[in-house]
């Protein structure tokens, strides 16, 4: 079970459309091509206005990590402990994501993870990310 | 700057105000105006916060104010503790108003509380939902667990503690001195939401974890009540009775990522570059060896170490050391959060560290400092130095 899942209306737009389809796209400049996240209608590198959305690599870092231990919400209870992160993607962004529920790792920042997409149901998937060695069937 | 703090004044911090937050801000403010030997009728400017419930309007037709010919919001919360008082000192040196009050007023714990997921999330089908736009809790996070504040700090402490080689138990050492120097200090702080509880290092490495690194007496106090300043120019403040302070600077620094919630910033293990400081401490005429006493603005005790280093305190890493060595307390090198800060006086988003600056510099403080100068920040977001008059 997954944490908190976006509103229904907010599942049509294209970072959860691509991700329900089974990959991480982010928003990029259709002039010079930089990726941002989240995504906006201006590029912050360039400055032109256009977007598209590209699919990445999936290969990011480890920027910082925390396991989640109180839960700040009733329903959150049996959710605890879990682990949320702070990665960067090597196309630059960051992001924040978390580890797979069920899934234990050794975390160091720095760490190489990869993404892996869990889908919950047909509209709604996350981009975990997982270290590159160690990934999980 | 040509203006100065004229007045401050609060309700009480406790847990069940047991009354609205308006009424909150108007007893807070009739205490500034009294402090400030000032009559009510001089006020012709507001200032607050984005997210306080209690508007401009509210309070001038509570109040009865003849006038208002300033009013202005900065943008979220405690981001702009000392960016709101720089925008009441731009509003007088620019001539738009000459008595301007900056006020606060939260019911955050018997009301909405910061330090809930429930303001950001709906409950929808049996299912948590969210549809927030913006950090803290906005819809790319949420998902994962990431809904509040206080684990927004962990993941800065991770990145700081990571940063510097330090060990878990380093971290421990470090932040725990925090919380209990401050706590001393909130013991001798009548006014102190948590004055009559003593904190030991032992209790301190006891308490629970709530997002790691970070322990339960690493996170401020999530508070009931107000707080209000008075600011005018200094000519005016020098006809007063009142004891004035001296605002010297006074800024707001934000850079990509910062805010809201400092989320997708180029660096973690600081919050603010070095130029931030370097243009405060211009403008105030003063070096950071030459401040006597600071308040941090600590939403959680990391954020503590990180302001020591990134206004130049001490040098980059050396913040472990100054505070285990008890830099921070009493007769220390520089006496932080004298107050008991947001960890163990309350919470009213960073105006009660403010009120703590300027009782030190008036000489009114439960843990007095002999002081010239004092300073305060939030991450560097918005900074100010404060001198006696």
């Amino acid at each position: 079970m997954n944490i908190v899942r976006p509103a229904d209306e907010l599942l049509d737009q294209p970072f959860w459309r691509h991700l329900a389809a089974g990959q991480l796209h982010l928003n990029a400049c259709e002039a010079c091509g930089a990726f941002r996240h989240p995504p906006g209608p201006c590029c912050p590198k360039c400055r032109h206005i256009g977007e598209h959305w590209a699919p990445v690599s999936g290969r990011a870092t480890l920027q910082s990590y925390t396991t989640v231990r109180h839960p700040v919400h009733d329903r959150l209870t049996s959710a605890v402990p879990y682990v949320v992160t702070l990665v960067r993607l090597a196309e630059g962004p960051r992001m924040i994501s978390g580890i797979p529920p069920g899934e234990h790792y050794d975390l160091k920042v720095g760490l190489e993870l990869e993404c892996k997409v869990i889908s919950y149901d047909a509209r709604f998937a996350l981009p975990f990310f997982v270290p590159v060695a160690q990934v999980q069937p | 700057m040509t203006t100065s703090i004229a007045g401050i004044g609060q309700t009480e911090f406790s847990v069940r105000s047991g009354r609205s937050e308006l009424q909150l801000a108007i007893e807070a403010i009739k205490a500034a105006v009294a402090d400030a030997g000032i009559d009510i009728d001089e006020i012709d400017g507001l200032v607050r916060y984005t997210w306080d419930n209690t508007t401009e309007a509210a309070i001038l037709n509570a109040l009865g104010l003849p006038r208002l010919t300033y009013y202005g919001e900065t943008e979220f919360g405690g981001v702009n503790c000392c960016g709101a008082i720089a925008q009441a000192c731009a509003a007088i040196e620019a001539g738009l108003a000459s008595c301007i009050v900056f006020y606060r007023a939260l019911n955050a714990r018997s009301g909405t509380r910061y330090g809930r997921g429930d303001r950001i999330l709906s409950e929808e089908n049996g299912q948590l939902v969210n549809r927030q736009m913006e950090p803290p809790g906005d819809v790319y996070s949420a998902p994962f667990g990431l809904l509040v504040p206080g684990q927004h700090h962990a993941l800065y402490a991770r990145a700081y503690l990571d940063h510097y080689g330090l060990s878990d138990d380093q971290c421990a050492e470090m932040l725990g001195s925090i919380a209990v120097t401050q706590r001393a200090y909130a013991n001798a702080n009548p006014r102190a939401l948590l004055r009559e509880r003593e904190l030991t290092m032992e209790q301190y490495l006891a308490g629970r974890i709530i997002s790691e690194p970070l322990r339960l007496y690493d996170y401020c106090l999530e508070t009931d009540g107000a707080m209000a300043i008075v600011i005018t120019s200094k000519e005016k403040a020098k006809s007063l009775r009142s004891r004035t302070v001296d605002v010297l600077a006074a800024q707001q620094y934000v850079h990509p990522g910062s805010v809201p919630m400092f989320l997708y910033a180029e660096d973690t293990h600081r919050l603010v570059p070095p130029e931030a400081g370097e243009i405060l401490f211009r403008r105030a005429g003063v070096s950071a060896q030459e401040i006597d006493v600071a308040m941090f603005y600590d939403a959680t005790s990391i954020m503590v170490p990180m302001a020591l280093e990134d206004f130049g305190f001490v040098e980059r890493g050396g913040a472990h050391d100054f505070l285990t060595s008890g830099g921070n307390g009493p007769g220390g090198r520089l006496p932080i959060n004298t107050h008991g800060g947001l960890l163990s006086e309350g919470y009213f988003h960073g105006l009660n560290s403010i009120a703590e600056a300027v009782r030190q510099l008036r000489g009114e403080s439960p843990n007095q400092v002999d002081c010239e100068t004092a300073f305060m920040t939030l991450r560097g977001a918005s900074s100010m130095i404060l001198g006696r008059a």
